[in-house]
């Protein structure tokens, strides 16, 4: 129980960052966003993406355009604002800082 | 063969198959219901539905298909992913509206009846649920309001048109305070589709307007009352029905011997009380019998009907009771019969009238004589003789039953010459001889003591005369200027004055009242008196107003108020003010 929730811990965190850095590749559309985690082997289901998206742009960090599709209604496609690039950066900090401190914890500071 | 409906999802036009629509639907209720905390639900819920929208034309030009059906819809959920899988990843993440499952407890808790639980109606169950106590102490303190004059019962019937009956799972569920959006996912598709129906019902009801909630009590309660008659009621019932059984027996019993007596002793003077001189004696044998079987057969009925109730048993078949029914109905036409008959023997009316003069006084009382009367039989009976003069035997003066309604009214007017007395003996009768024959076994006497006139109350018939609403008017003439004192106990039987009006308030302990005949009929002394000091204020602030108005010529407004004020005190003395302006 304790693991699968440290799992959860670590999986939610992680999302958010990941579909920053996926967004910030150019301009995608939900599903796609799906597909590429999916590649990413994180699992997640496309019910979990829109609660998560709809934050992001809300608290600023992303915007949309509506693109016309062929099949089913318009698409939202989304890109990442000058906030979202700014905040992105700094994740990209703190990952590096994680990543650093998981390494050393693993392997000890002196490998 | 399926049956296809057409739904809009996305703005997209989209043929489903009806089970799969069922299915569709039921997710996506699921997903409302998961999203409805979140501050951005109606856009998520558009995402998400904007997507299945996609998802399903995607395979619908895939598969070259017109038409979704459960499979398309199973593999869209499983794109989309379930509510539990959402909540695995979204836990936390989100601020949702309502924090803590704890908070949401208890402002999600309604308050509603619990049909399930109810003793009458779910009223107490449902508070209960809300308080998160045990029902049976609300019960309890329901009961005691109820015993402390009964206000627990209004309560209770204010709360029942109130609260709404918890009808749907979800009801239930916000009753108990359970989190209804997860429980619900459990849940097989029809209930869902049925609780949605339901909510939507009592969303209607909910608007209702108070009185048609109110009717909807009314029904439930002789709905209850139904179920309390056919079940704990019973037992109620059964005991009620023996009390009457018990009773009826007693009182059928107690008729028997009655009319028994009553024929035994038919010239006994059991008929010279009131309700039975009524009836003369040629039809008491009939009329008893009728009268017995008008009164016998619906106790019979009744007490048959309490057996019936108590032992679930019918005491008479259907065949007898007819006949009993038919007995009755000759009863009541027998008994309709003799008192139509009786009361033709008060068709006509005679009267007797006898005048006595008396003697001169300046002054008479008027006394009642509370002694009872004696005719020279009873004198024999009760063996009242001259021996113990000094003695008298008190008549109460109350009505009871068996007294005959015997009125003497006393009425005093103005009279010429000497003071006199008339007597008018009145009576009802079949013929006018009857009637004059009645009048005549009236006994009624007054005594004149000097010049104290002392009546009796009551008068007596004369033994064996049936009553025929015999009265006794009695008409006091005295000449002007005689002076009358009336007795406290006379008060109610003098006709043609209020007596009651002439009480002296200066010497309220007298038992009296004093009156003088004048030109006007009879007036109270006490108030001439007070008439007559009346006129002299009145008289003396007329002479002072005069007065001012000669001093004070001049001032207009002030000559105004006091003309005014002449006019009123002339009005009261009786002096003809118009006559008076025009002399000035």
């Amino acid at each position: 129980m304790i693991a699968e929730n440290t799992q959860t811990q670590m999986r939610k965190g992680i999302l958010e960052y990941c579909v920053l850095s996926i967004i910030a590749r150019g301009e995608i559309y939900a599903s796609d966003i799906i597909a590429e985690l999916r590649s990413a082997k994180l699992l997640v289901v496309e019910g979990t993406l829109y609660p998560l998206l709809t934050r992001l742009k809300n608290n600023g960090l992303l915007s949309y355009n509506w693109v016309e599709s062929t099949s089913g209604p318009p698409r939202k496609y989304y890109t990442l604002t000058e906030d979202g690039k700014g905040i992105l950066s700094q994740l990209d900090q703190t990952w590096q800082e994680l990543a650093y401190a998981v390494g050393v914890s693993q392997k000890g500071a002196n490998s | 063969m399926e049956k296809t409906i057409i739904i809009n999802i996305g703005n997209t036009i989209i043929h489903i198959e009806e089970s799969a629509y069922e299915l569709l639907k039921a997710y996506l209720n699921e997903v409302k219901q998961h999203f409805s905390n979140h501050a951005d639900d109606l856009e998520i819920v558009t995402d998400i539905e904007n997507r299945i929208a996609e998802l399903l034309t995607e395979q619908m030009d895939e598969q070259k298909k017109q038409v979704v059906d459960a499979t398309n819809v199973n593999f869209v959920i499983s794109q989309m992913g379930s509510v539990q899988d959402f909540d695995a990843v979204e836990e936390g993440e989100e601020q949702p509206v309502i924090n803590t499952s704890f908070q949401q407890q208890a402002t999600d808790k309604k308050l509603y009846r619990d049909m399930d639980e109810r003793v009458v109606a779910g009223v107490c169950a449902g508070i209960a649920h809300y308080l998160n106590f045990d029902a049976k102490w609300i019960r309890v303190a329901m009961i005691l309001l109820a015993l402390v004059g009964g206000s627990g019962i209004l309560v209770y019937v204010i709360l029942w048109i109130i609260m709404p009956k918890a009808k749907s799972r979800i009801e239930k569920m916000e009753m108990r305070g359970e989190p209804a959006n997860l429980q619900g996912f459990q849940r097989n598709l029809d209930e869902e589709l049925q609780s949605v129906k339901e909510r939507l019902a009592e969303a209607n009801r909910h608007a209702q307007p108070i009185f048609s909630r109110f009717g909807m009590f009314i029904g439930e309660f002789f709905e209850w009352l139904g179920r309390f008659i056919s079940g704990s009621g019973k037992l109620i019932f059964k005991i009620i029905a023996g009390f009457i059984i018990v009773f009826g027996a007693g009182l059928l019993l107690a008729l028997i011997i009655s009319t028994a007596a009553f024929m035994g002793f038919l010239d006994s003077s059991v008929y010279d009380l009131f309700p039975f001189s009524i009836v003369s004696e040629s039809y008491r044998g009939v009329i008893l019998f009728w009268a017995f079987i008008t009164l016998f057969v619906p106790l019979l009925a009744l007490v048959l009907f309490s057996i019936r109730v108590a032992f679930n048993r019918q005491a008479i078949n259907k065949t007898l009771s007819f006949a009993l029914l038919i007995i009755w109905l000759a009863g009541v036409a027998g008994t309709g019969y003799y008192v139509a008959k009786i009361s033709s023997e008060f068709k006509e009316h005679a009267e007797l009238t006898q005048s006595t003069d008396l003697k001169s006084f300046a002054t008479y009382t008027i006394d009642i004589d509370k002694s009872k009367y004696f005719s020279k039989e009873d004198s024999a009976a009760y063996h009242i003789d001259d021996s113990n003069k000094n003695q008298i035997v008190v008549d109460d003066y109350g009505d009871h039953p068996f007294r005959m309604p015997s009125s003497v009214r006393i009425s005093i007017e103005k009279g010429e010459g000497a003071a006199s007395i008339t007597q008018t003996y009145e009576s009802q009768g079949k013929t006018f001889q009857l009637a004059l024959q009645s009048a005549r076994s009236i006994n009624y006497n007054f005594t004149q003591r000097e010049d104290k006139l002392i009546f009796n109350p009551r008068f007596q018939l004369v033994k064996g005369t049936t009553w025929r609403n015999q009265e006794v008017w009695i008409k006091l003439k005295i000449p002007v200027g005689t002076k009358l004192i009336l007795k406290h106990d006379a008060y109610r039987y003098i006709n043609n004055y209020g007596a009651w009006d002439c009480e002296d308030k200066e010497n309220d302990n007298d038992d009296f009242s004093t009156w003088v005949m004048t030109e006007d009929g009879l007036r109270c002394i006490a108030q001439l008196k007070e008439e007559a000091l009346n006129k002299k204020k009145l008289n003396s602030e007329l002479l002072d107003l005069e007065q001012l108005r000669k001093e004070r010529r001049v001032d207009t407004v002030y000559q105004d108020s006091i003309s005014a004020r002449i006019r009123e005190v002339k009005e009261e003395l009786g002096i003809n003010t118009e006559e008076n302006t025009a002399n000035q």
